[in-house]
């Protein structure tokens, strides 16, 4: 239980490379955080320099407000869960988890209580006897996580807990993470690549990238207001499209004009793009997949289909448009005529339009949001 | 269709059959040929009818005169020195050996990579080249001749730090995130040493005990010339070396046969129960523990 703040975190290699500039977060009290970005993005070595097993080149991590930067691990009141589960292979699972304890010279009686409880929650106390090795890997995981439990420590690190799992399992342990941070009620570093994990478990999400933190906020915010180009196209599955097109100002209204269409902005976007005054320019416009939809023949944008992907409760349509940019549509199956849906097969010719509510506007030199603060 | 199949299948067993055999046979006579000498030694070191070498292998009469009059000889001092030596040797070399390997395997310092070139070069001169000058310098320390035993013991562990490779190879195929994990645990370094990585690398432990123990058990070189024919500074090989010379080969023939066998003994037994680790140990860099 405990705030963690980040001021200037830097990290340099020895070969010069800098894989984190000035990262700065304040992360409060039983808060989960979410680091989120592609591989090499450097979410992984922030998280290390919180755990104390890489050195800051620059700035200072707090941890409850004490610098923590010169502590060794285990003096930094943290546990971590590591994405290769890194259990002792040579040790019971009960050993396992009883060996932060055992260092501490906590009493066998102690420790046996704090095993099987937290063996008790995380449904492995019929395996509290076996070696990890005999394990599956959910169960690895389990125990990997019972380790970090015992300890009681203020701030709970997880390091890609469920990349190692097959996609069923990360689902079901995805779900027991959220049940486990309500039981533990502490503060949450967690890493992870995967979008869909950082939306539904963080509290807020930081989307990184070459080392650069690129947006902070909560997972209602990164989606429905992603601060530039990459941000937009990271967050959301599948990924935004974005295309070049004319911002349009006319007699108080905004249009955008793709592919020879002209759609007007109007909502809270038309509003915002009004009061900062914005004048007509080439913009890199984002549309969500959900948000294009499937128009009258012969109303909107002519396109051809590609692929159609039917998984179940949406269709993914892949589109080209007559210039051959590509655009993905959602459509959800279920107000779809059954007649329509079998006729969306490769080739045909649709006409789709967007939602006017929720396009995003970015520049098309720095690839801000044009609405950003 | 199904008999052409079980044919070939047929033929496929009989050609194991045969290849088998003659991996079989050519085993049997290369293991013959190795172990005729100590079959031969240990036959002499039970003959009591002659001293001398003789034209014959099996002893006209059988007794345990020889293992008798090793018992009144220096040898029972040799071996305890060669005991001696051999054991803190183990002791000191697996130690610095192990320390040397995961420090190499697990920290990133300046010159890590400078150090380990070194040491590889400097392992490729012949350990002779330095005799004369530890001679000279074990005897300005007084540790020659009589004193030979401690002055072995460090001739034999001062350049065993160089000795890290195979172990040091095989601690890296162990999982840094193990380290890692028993850090935020609150392991200290030295924790994850001995309560992690050691045990995961059992073979490679038995390895670096068995191979520091040998070394200096079956040592000639080195011991002749520290000890320098004082015989209380002796080990068993340079003791009974002095046993071959013309002057007293006649008399101690069968008792160094003798000598060979109580030699053998203990590394024999060492072997037989670690041999499993130790074909571990050396294929350990290979094949993950």
């Amino acid at each position: 239980m405990a705030s963690v703040k980040l001021t200037k975190v830097k990290k340099v290699y020895d070969n010069k490379v800098v894989a984190v500039h000035d990262f700065d977060l304040d992360i409060k009290d039983k808060e989960f955080i979410v680091f989120v970005g592609p591989s090499g993005c450097g979410k992984s070595t922030t998280l290390r320099m919180v755990a104390g097993l890489e050195d800051i080149s620059g700035g200072t991590v707090e941890i409850d407000g004490e610098v923590v930067n010169d502590l060794q691990p285990k003096d930094r009141g943290i546990a971590m869960v590591f994405q290769n589960y890194a259990l002792y292979p040579h040790m019971t699972v009960y050993d396992n988890i009883a060996f932060s304890l055992r260092l501490q010279k906590v009493p066998e009686d102690v420790i046996y209580e704090k095993v099987t409880n937290a063996a008790e929650i995380l449904g492995i106390t019929d395996y509290l006897m076996r070696k990890p090795r005999a394990l599956s890997g959910g169960q690895r995981q389990r125990v990997a996580i019972g380790r970090a439990m015992v300890r009681n420590s203020k701030v709970f690190l997880m390091d890609e807990p469920l990349s190692n799992l097959d996609a069923k399992l990360r689902n079901q342990m995805r779900a027991e993470i959220i049940l486990l941070r309500q039981k533990l009620d502490t503060t949450f570093i967690y890493v992870t690549h995967d979008q869909t994990e950082a939306m539904t478990l963080g509290d807020r999400i930081v989307i990184m990238k070459d080392g650069y933190i690129q947006q902070v906020g909560t997972p209602t915010e990164v989606f429905e207001m992603p601060k530039n180009l990459f941000v937009a196209e990271f967050i959301g599955a599948p990924k935004m499209n974005i295309m070049r097109t004319e911002l349009v100002a006319e007699g108080g209204k905004y249009f955008v004009t793709p592919f020879g269409a002209k759609i007007e902005v109007d909502g809270e976007k038309g509003k915002a793009l009004a009061a900062k005054g914005q004048k007509s320019a080439a913009i890199d416009l984002g549309v969500r997949p959900e948000h294009i939809v499937l128009a009258k023949q012969g109303e909107g944008i002519p396109c051809v289909l590609e692929v159609n992907e039917m998984m179940g409760s949406e269709l993914h349509l892949h589109v080209y448009t007559e210039d051959g940019t590509r655009l993905i549509v959602r459509v959800p199956t279920i107000g779809l005529d059954p007649a329509e849906r079998e006729s969306l097969v490769q080739g045909k010719k649709l006409f789709v339009t967007f939602e006017g509510k929720v396009m995003h506007f970015f520049d098309t030199e720095s690839g801000e949001n044009l609405l950003n603060d | 269709m199904n008999e052409t199949l079980e044919k070939r299948s047929m033929g496929l067993r009989a050609s194991r059959t045969i290849s088998n055999t003659i991996i079989y046979v050519i085993l049997i006579v290369m293991s013959v040929v190795w172990l005729i000498p100590f079959f031969c030694i240990v036959l002499q070191s039970f003959r009591i009818e002659s001293t001398w070498q003789v034209g014959y292998v099996i002893p006209r009469q059988w007794g345990w005169d020889n293992y008798r009059a090793l018992w009144n000889s220096d040898f029972k001092r040799w071996y305890l020195n060669t005991f001696i030596i051999a054991l803190a040797v183990a002791a000191l070399q697996t130690i610095i050996v192990l320390c040397m390997s995961y420090t190499l395997s697990r920290f990133r310092f300046k010159m890590r990579d400078g150090l380990m070139r070194f040491m590889l070069i400097l392992g490729m001169f012949p350990g002779m080249l330095t005799m004369i000058i530890l001679y000279r310098v074990l005897k300005d320390l007084g540790l020659t001749q009589a004193n030979a035993v401690p002055g072995l013991i460090l001739v034999y562990v001062a350049s065993s730090g160089m000795g890290y490779y195979v172990s040091k190879g095989f601690f890296d195929t162990i999982p840094k995130s193990l380290d890692e994990a028993a850090r935020v645990d609150g392991a200290t370094r030295a924790q994850v040493l001995y309560k992690i990585i050691l045990p995961l690398a059992k073979p490679i432990v038995i390895y670096t005990i068995l191979t520091a123990f040998m070394a200096p058990w079956g040592d000639f070189v080195f011991a002749k010339y520290v000890s320098f024919g004082t015989s209380a500074g002796m080990n068993v090989a340079v003791g009974m070396w002095s046993w071959l010379q013309q002057d007293m080969i006649g008399q101690k023939y069968t008792m160094f046969c003798a000598g060979g066998v109580i030699v053998a003994i203990p590394v024999t037994i060492l072997f037989m129960c670690l041999q499993k680790y130790y074909v571990e140990g050396v294929t350990g860099g290979a094949v993950k523990g």
